[in-house]
This record gives structure tokens, sequence and C-alpha cells, in this order.
């Protein structure tokens, strides 16, 4: 089984969880990195491996505040290799998390699910501030 | 705020290497995010001046922050509080401009024109003597901020009152600190100059302007202090602005053209008709002129409908190579502001031009 990617969420880039063992797939915090390709590559190798051989269910959940559209790019790529799982018989979720207000974050989602052809859903959590 | 305003402010502050101003409120977020803007943007010959000119910005933005007459405002107007911090060639200059009740000036004239006058030990002097004295004001100081600037820089303090009103003034107040190390010789910036860019900003509405260096590293810190300081306005309003900053911001370090290995330009945000306008400047190598004015021309030229179209399929295909083809950011920018992206180029030789942008939200 391939090694866990953990990236610790930074100014600029998000926290990327992507663990078989534990089931976990989650995408948190901002991405507005100048160059998204190489900071996804990584990530996109991994998933790309992933999809081979995938759990019974896979839930991925992307819970961004912000991401610049050359982000948005990549986000897609991912999303896209997400979509080769039901081809192996098994399931697949994408979890899209936005705070209470943000208008924008659900817009982005609603937009992303538009395009994708996943099971897809778009959640909101409270604001922190309450 | 317009695109060519943009370029007259950038022709302002042409020599300077690094300038901020801004209008507003003056919490202790926005100078944290200031002086911060600051330490990381001196350039290395300047380093060693770095915690005084701190010093000097924290005690000028606390003096607008304490003293000025003014009323609660809920948008800034022209005789709202200005602050400013800008290098040009040696010298750093902070410059306050906030209302003052009339009655008060000639006291503040008088403790100014004192510390303008004293030698170094007269300064010394007076700032123990200031210090033990008992009758210290209730606003925390007897003008010991002045004689602090004037002990800090080893210079005068200029500074103008312009009436405003038989009840009120604006007061302009320079600070300069001139690197005794790399003297340039060059005389100083009056503090006329700063007046001038402050009427500017006032009439044209913006709440902050900054002009130096855009590339990655500099960017970051200007979109904290942005994000910092919109903490008030609805989230939905703020994850708006700060999403097309980053864009546009990036947009300049990527594509400007580098002058001097540095990707000047300037950026402004301004407030006007219940809008937020964000203005961007910045140089472009001239071969690359026509192929962006054909992509904003495209991306202007079309329906939001036809523009979100645009954008999910590029979402799915990624980019193409057409040349004039617009990216996702430009594409997500037209379908965003309210009308269309403003823009202009001005030729500034044969090898670059001055290219200008305001959008609204």
């Amino acid at each position: 089984m391939a090694e866990p990617i953990n990236l610790e969420r930074t100014k600029n880039s998000p926290e990327i969880i992507l663990d078989k063992e534990n089931a976990i797939f989650k995408i948190s915090g901002r991405s507005i990195v100048e160059d998204p390709k190489e900071f996804y590559t990584p990530v996109y190798n991994w998933l790309e491996e992933y999809v081979k051989a995938p759990l019974d269910r896979t839930n991925f959940i992307i819970d961004l505040e912000y991401f610049n559209s050359s982000s948005a790019r990549q986000i897609m790529e991912l999303i896209m290799l997400l979509e080769k799982i039901p081809e192996t018989g098994n399931k697949v979720k994408v979890s899209w998390l936005y705070e209470e207000g943000d208008e924008m974050s659900r817009e982005r989602g609603d937009e992303i699910k538009m395009v994708s052809k996943l099971d897809f859903e778009i959640k909101e959590y409270p604001s922190e501030d309450y | 705020m317009t695109t060519n305003t943009i370029y007259q402010f950038y022709r302002l502050l042409e020599k300077d290497t690094i300038s901020f101003s801004y209008r507003g409120s003056f919490s202790n977020n926005v100078l944290t995010m200031v002086t911060q803007l600051f330490k990381d943007n001196v350039e290395e010959k300047h380093e060693r001046l770095r915690n005084k000119l701190s010093f000097l910005m924290i005690e000028s933005f606390q003096n607008i922050a304490r003293y000025a007459d003014t009323g609660e405002k809920t948008m800034p107007d022209e005789t709202s509080e200005f602050f400013m911090t800008r290098n040009v060639g040696d010298t750093f200059y902070v410059i306050s401009a906030n209302l003052i009740d009339n009655d008060k000036i000639p006291t503040v004239k008088e403790k100014l024109d004192r510390v303008n006058t004293l030698d170094k030990s007269e300064l010394n002097k007076l700032y123990r003597e200031v210090l033990t004295n008992k009758q210290i004001n209730e606003k925390g100081g007897a003008g010991l901020g002045f004689i602090e600037m004037v002990r800090k820089t080893k210079g005068k303090l200029p500074y103008d009152f312009v009436k405003i009103s038989p009840e009120q003034s604006m007061f302009f107040m320079q600070i300069e600190l001139r690197n005794p190390k790399t003297d340039d010789g060059l005389p100083p910036v009056s503090l006329d100059d700063a007046k001038q860019i402050q009427a500017l900003v006032a009439q044209e509405n913006i709440l902050m302007m900054h002009k130096g260096d855009f590339s990655e590293e500099a960017v970051g810190p200007m979109l904290r202090m942005v994000e910092e300081n919109m903490q008030n306005i609805s989230l939905k309003v703020h994850k708006k602005i700060f999403h097309f900053l980053v864009e546009i911001l990036q947009n300049i370090s990527k594509h400007s053209y580098p002058i001097n290995n540095k990707h000047e330009g300037i950026f402004q945000i301004g407030y006007e008709n219940d809008k937020f306008h964000i203005g961007t400047g910045n140089f472009i190598a001239a071969n690359e002129v026509e192929n962006l004015k054909e992509q904003l021309d495209s991306v202007n030229s079309k329906t939001v409908e036809e523009l979100n179209e645009m954008y999910r399929k590029y979402l799915r295909e990624g980019k193409t190579t057409k040349s004039g083809s617009a990216g996702l950011g430009l594409i997500d920018l037209a379908r965003e502001t309210d009308d269309k992206i403003n823009y202009e180029f001005i030729k500034v030789n044969d090898t670059y031009s001055f290219f200008s942008l305001t959008v609204k939200f």
C-alpha cells in the first residue's frame, strides 16, 4: 500500500491527507499557491495509483475557503481521477464543505458538481464565530 | 477610480521603491500588518533601519488613532485619517494626516516648533524633563512622541495645517528617516508631495494603495493585510474581494514586465457607490499587448452565461493553446465583476507599456 500523503497547511496551501488505511481523503484550508501544478503533482500521482485499487467506499472531502483559478484546474484534475473509481465496481462520493454564509464557496462547489460525473454533496457547516 | 488615474498615481510614486497609503479605521491589526509589510520588503541595504522604521510607523499610526478629532464615520471621506509610508532613495517617510480642532493647533504647533529647533543634547534634556513631569496629559504624552521621532531620525518634522472649516483643519506631518550609511544625496521629498497624494487618494475614494515589487513573496503580506482589514464587511463580499485580489496580484507577479529584476506594480482598493473597486497597474512587454487586449475584449464581449459555459468547459479540458484565448482567471474575473473589466494600455517605450485595470464588486 502506498505511503499516505500528509501535507500540512501553510499560508498559501491546503492541508491534504490521503490515507487509504484509515480511509481519510481530505483537502482543507486555502489553495492560492502560484504554481499549483507543481504543488498538486505528488497528490495527483498518489491518487492515480489509488483509483486502480480503491476501497469499497471512498468519501473525498473538500473544504476550501479559497482557491485560485489555477488551483481550480488542479482540483478538477483530481476529481476526474476519482471518476475512474466506479469502473472498478467501487463507490465514491465527493463532499464539498463550506462555512455558513460563504456563498462563494458554495457557488464554486455547485459549479464543480455540475461538471463532474460523481456523486457530489454540498454541505454547509456552522460559522466558527458562533 | 479609473484606469487613467492609476497611471497618474504610478507617476506620482515613480521614485518610490515601496510605498503604502491607507485611509480608514486605525486598528492595531492594520498596524501590525503594515509594519510587517515593510519589514518583509525593506531592501537589504536598509536592514539596519528596520526596527527604527517600525517604531516610527507605530508612533505615527497610534498618534492618528489617539489624537484625531474625527467623529464616528461608517466610510472614509476626504477628511478621514490618512497614513502613508514610502521609501524614496535612501530615505523612508512616514506621513500622517488627521482632523484636528482649530483651537488645539497653537499647542501642537508650539511642541513641533520646539522639537524642530533643539539640538541633540537639548532634546535629551527635554525628554527627561517631560518624562518626569507629572502633568502628562491623559492621552499619553506631552509631546514625548514628537521628541522621540526627532531623536530617532536626527531630522526635522515638516508639518502643515490645512483649514477645512471654521472649527477644524487637516494636520499633516512627515517623519523622515535617512539611511546615514548610504546617503543618496537626493533632496528630501517634500510634504507637499504627500499632501497631493492624500488629496487624490481621497478624491478617488481609495482606501488602500500599494506600490512596489509584486513578486510572490511580496504579495503574501499584502493579501493578509487586506484580509485582516476586511473583517467587518460581509463574508460574501470579503471572499469575493480576496479571491480576485489573489488572482490579479498573482497575475502581476507572473506576467508583468520586470524592470531591474522587479515586478513593479501598483494596486488600489477603493469604495465608491456601494461597490468595492480594485485597480492595478503594471508594465507589460510590448509584444504581449495585442494578445492580452484580444483576451480582454473577448471576455468583455461575452454574456455571463457564455462565460460560465467557457469556465466549465475549461475546468474539465484545461488550457487551450490558441493565442488570444483567455485563461480561467480572466474568464472568472469577467463573469463576476459588476459591468466589465476596464483596462488601458499606455505605451511607455518600444519595449514595454503600462497596463492598468479596474474591476468592481
